[in-house]
Parts: C-alpha cells; structure tokens; sequence
C-alpha cells in the first residue's frame, strides 16, 4: 500500500509534513494567535496542548481550511498554501476529525466512510453509486484499523465512542490524507475506549501517516505522542520531543513554560 | 419484529383502509374507480415528490402549490393568445424551475429560513397568478395535441399515470442511486458533517428547493392540459395535501427521513382514503379532518422515531 510505502522511504519519514511560521488570527478585539509556530515531521504523532484559550483551536481551524489566518505561513510538504476551504486542505492530504460534527449519525458506516466522495460508475453518462463496492472498502478500511465492526450498512449513531472515531479516521483513509488532525479524539471517552483509540492512532503511525493530536489529557499526550507544542496565550512557547516526559512534568510545561512572555 | 412495524406499519395500514373499502364501499373496486384514483393522485403525488426533495436536505418548502398556480396561469395564457402549447408548456416548467431556485437563493444566499423564506415567495407568487390573469381564469380554445398530455390514455391506461409513474421513478433513482441524492440527504442529515466533507451544502439546499418549484412547473402544466383551463390558486389544494403524503411518506420505509417511495405510498394512501370517504357518503369537510390528524400524527411519529421534534424552525 501506498501509505506502507511512505514510511519505509527513510528521506520521507524524517521531512516535514507540515509548517507553520508566525500564525496571527484575531477574532475582533480578541487575539487568539499571536505569532503560533508548529513543525510537524512526516510519519510522527505530534501533539499540540495548551490551557483553554491558548490558540489550539484557532491553529487548528487555519491547518484543517475552516479559516484563514491574518498572517504567517502554513507550508505542506515544504510549499506554501493557501487554503480557502476545507476541501482545499483535504485536496492536500490533510483530513480533520472532529469530535462530534464530523459524521452523520444517522447514515450507515459506508456512507459516512464515503460522504463526499462515494466510489460512482456511468452509466448512460449518469454517475451511478456502488454500493457493494463502497461496502466492500469500507471493511478493508476498518480492517486496517483492527475494527471489529463487520456490518457497514449500520447506522453510525449504533457504535461506541471508540469505533465511531474508527469510522472517521477511515474517511481520512479514503481521502488518502497523509496528515490526521484528531482533535480532543478521546475527550468524551471512557478508559477502554480512549485505549482503543490511542491503539487506533499508533496504528496509524505504524501506517506512515502523520497524526496532528490536540489533547487536554497529559496521559494520552505522553502515551502516543512523538513530539509536542505548546501554545501559550496564542504563541508558540516550546517545540520539543515527547521523550523523557511525564504527564505530569508536561502538565508543568504547560501551566509554566513562557508564562513571563505573556 | 418491531423494525418491521415501524419500517412498514403505515403502508400495511394502507393496506388495510384499502381492503376494508373494496369490500365495504360501493364502486370502489371497479377498475374505472382505481384508474381515477390513480390518475387523480398524479398530481398530488408529482408536487409530493418535489417537496420529498426540498425536505432531504431539511428545507422546507410552503410555495409549490402557488409557484403551480403561477405557471398554470403562464402556460394558459401563453396558449390562449395564441402561441404554441410547447413553448408554453416549457414556460411552465421555466416558471417553476426558476421561482425553486429563487427560493434557494433567498434561503442559501440571503440566509432566511425556508418556513419564512417560502411563505414570503408563496404570496408573491399567488400575486403574479392574480396579476396576470385579471382574477379570471383563462378558458377557451385548447389544442387537443396539448390535452392529450392529461387527457390521453394508453389502452385504459391515463397517460397522466406514466407522467407519475417517470417522476417517482426519477425521483427515486435520483435520491437512492446517485452521488447527487446521497449529498443532499448528507446535507439534511448533518450539514456541517457534510459540509467538512466537501460536499456543497449550500447548493445542495438550492438543488432541493429548485426540484420542489421544477416539480410544481411539471404538475402545473399537466393540470392546465387536464382542466383546459387556468386559474389563479388552481393548485392551492395541493398544498396540505403534498405535504401529508410526504409526512406520511416519512414514516414508512426509512422512518424519520424523507424518502421517495414513502412520498408514493403516501399520496396513495390519502387519494385512496379522499376517494373511500366520497363514496361511503362521507361528509366533505372530513377530508379535511383526517388530512390535519394525518400530518400531526405522522410528525408525531416521526419525532418518536428520531427521539426529538422531527422539524425545527
């Protein structure tokens, strides 16, 4: 697979995925991002924290297309971009799982896997859906992901927690993305199904795709995370690797690191 | 069991209203009566289907029945001074393509909900019919190529019926098959998943709304050919009417989701039960009666299904 292929090219796996220099954005008289940086390193997890109000959200809205930033520049694959939407950011590899808009709960897991993109022959010059085909990926996907759901005509709001998140990463899988933004993936988890999404996201890693993890939980940060970015009052106060943290040192960072500078 | 009640406990109480008048009221059951409802209900049933789609992607729409009122009044004043029935019937389904999308626009562009929006262009509509018409209706000399299009049959069979049988058909395909029905019931399910996406929500709620007025123009000029003649609030009946049927559509099949072959059973069954009510001798304003139990009860239902109200304002 094409994926299994990026992460065994060794000049790949150390290039960035993703840049961001000097990010502002401000929401009338509130400045949420004062001059936010993140370097993301293809085929890592990479997690950005920060208290509430900090910029994540924000930076994360300008990565994924939902807006655009005042100023700065966002690089992928070291060329800038410019999205103006969120489907320009998906047209560039990268997907954003969101913690409840992101699927229709409703329509089966097939459908969700392939909403906005469904797999289509001609027929007579119309575009005809295939429905088994799209089934049919869509337990390839999940599989991938070592999903345990078989029936894909079910209905997305049946599922846990846990699997409908495996449901979403699989419509970035669809997309091709090369970089997953999860944002706050485990927030309204309990403990086995934060597990099986963290499980979900080495999975990923293992799969060479790069893993943009917003988080409150300093746990789940150190648990899977390579690298981390702090953000502070909306800078960038500390880029490091997740190596020799704790959740509690990193907790520390966090509340402490630049809080001079703001 | 119970996915079976609720899949399919409305048409199977269809089906029971239609036993008990074949065995009880005079006349219903003789193939003449069952070729008029059904003709009868093409109308009803080509509006409904219209609607079906402005609903998908959760719009509502309150204009149909006026938007055919003004195109009946366009196609029959076009052919009576005299200009060719084809060109007039185009008008027709030009008048109600562009007043569906005039609709989408005011609700995707200058943001007004539809229950408003639709009301709004519900009255402009029903005032141009006035305006062109003088307040009478158009009546004379009609082409008998352009009634056959309501008049002819196929055998027994009304030409009328193969006008519904197409746009149920299409409507169908459209909504089930294709790439475009799956983004617009994306659309109404949760626009913003489908919005991040990719899909163009916006234009999915104009294409809705554009397909609810193309089918008022269709109905429009099937019912000037069938009438030869139009009048301003020709089609005002329907409006309740399409509406019951596709409430009562979204109650069967896909509870909760409107859905096509829900909107066909539906209008057959209110057809079916206004034809009923006729001949067992039933009063007129019953009709009216059981058309309001029939779109509180099929909401109702619906909202029990979707474990919240079914249509927000």
């Amino acid at each position: 697979m094409s994926l299994t292929d990026a992460a065994a090219a060794p000049g790949l796996a150390t290039s960035e995925a993703l840049r961001v220099r000097g990010a502002t954005k401000t929401y009338g008289a509130v400045e949420a991002l004062r001059g936010a940086d993140l370097t993301v390193r293809r085929g890592t997890v990479h997690a950005v924290c920060g208290d509430n109000g900090a910029g994540k959200s924000t930076l994360i809205k300008l990565i994924s297309g939902v807006e655009a930033p005042d100023g700065g520049e966002i690089s992928v694959d070291g060329r800038p971009v410019h999205f103006a939407d969120p489907h320009a950011a998906l047209a560039a590899g990268i997907a954003t799982i969101h913690q409840d808009l992101g699927l229709a709960p409703r329509m089966a897991i097939y459908q969700n896997i392939f909403m906005g993109s469904e797999l289509t022959r001609r027929i007579l010059g119309v575009p005809v859906l295939r429905r088994r085909a799209m089934i049919a990926r869509s337990a390839e996907f999940l599989a991938q992901l070592n999903s345990a759901i078989t029936d894909m005509t079910v209905p997305v709001d049946t599922l846990s927690g846990g699997q409908r998140q495996a449901v979403a990463i699989c419509r970035a899988l669809r997309w091709k993305a090369e970089t997953i933004i999860m944002d706050e993936p485990t927030a309204a988890l309990g403990v086995r199904e934060t597990a099986q999404v963290l499980a979900l996201i080495r999975r990923l890693r293992e799969q060479g795709v790069t893993v943009i993890l917003i988080s409150h939980n300093m746990a789940d940060v150190v648990a899977v995370a390579d690298s981390v970015t702090i953000l502070r009052a909306g800078r960038t106060v500390l880029e490091r690797a997740t190596e020799g943290l704790d959740a509690d040192s990193l907790s520390h960072l966090i509340l402490f690191v630049g809080a001079e500078a703001a | 069991m119970k996915t079976i009640i609720a899949k399919y406990g409305t048409a199977i109480t269809g089906l029971v209203i239609l036993v008990v008048l074949i065995l009880f009221a005079r006349n219903f059951a003789s193939s003449a009566n069952m070729l008029n409802v059904l003709k009868n209900t093409s109308f009803l049933t080509i509006l409904a289907v219209g609607f079906t789609f402005a609903l998908i992607t959760s719009e509502l729409d309150l204009s149909f029945a006026n938007i055919a009122s003004l195109a009946a009044v366009v196609t029959g004043g076009m052919i009576y001074s005299g200009i060719a029935w084809p060109l007039a019937a185009l008008a027709g389904l030009a008048v109600g393509l562009v007043a569906g999308y005039v609709n989408g626009l005011v609700v995707t562009v200058a943001k007004v909900p539809s229950l408003i929006a639709t009301l709004g262009t519900a009255s402009i509509a029903g005032g141009l019919a006035f305006m062109l018409t003088g307040g009478v209706a158009f009546v004379g000399r009609w082409d008998p190529v352009f009634l056959s299009l309501a008049r002819g049959k196929v055998g027994p069979v009304p030409v009328l019926i193969f006008f519904m049988a197409a746009v149920v058909i299409a409507g169908w395909f459209v909504s089930r098959k294709t790439p475009l029905g799956v983004h617009m019931l994306a659309t109404g399910e949760a626009t913003e998943a489908a919005h991040r996406a990719g899909i163009a929500t916006r234009r999915m709620k104009r294409i809705g709304l554009t397909l609810s007025g193309l089918a008022a123009g269709i109905a429009a000029v099937l019912l000037v050919a069938s009438l030869s003649s139009a009048a301003p609030q020709m089609a005002g009946d329907y409006l309740l009417n399409a509406i019951a049927a596709v409430l009562l559509g979204m109650t069967m099949f896909e509870p909760g989701r409107p859905n096509i072959a829900g909107t066909f059973v539906g209008a057959l069954i209110i057809s079916v039960l206004d034809n009923g009510l006729v001949l067992l001798g039933a009063p007129y304003y019953l009709q009216d009666i059981m058309l309001g139990l029939i779109v509180i009860g099929s909401v109702s239902v619906s909202a029990s299904v979707l474990k919240k109200a079914a249509f927000s304002v």
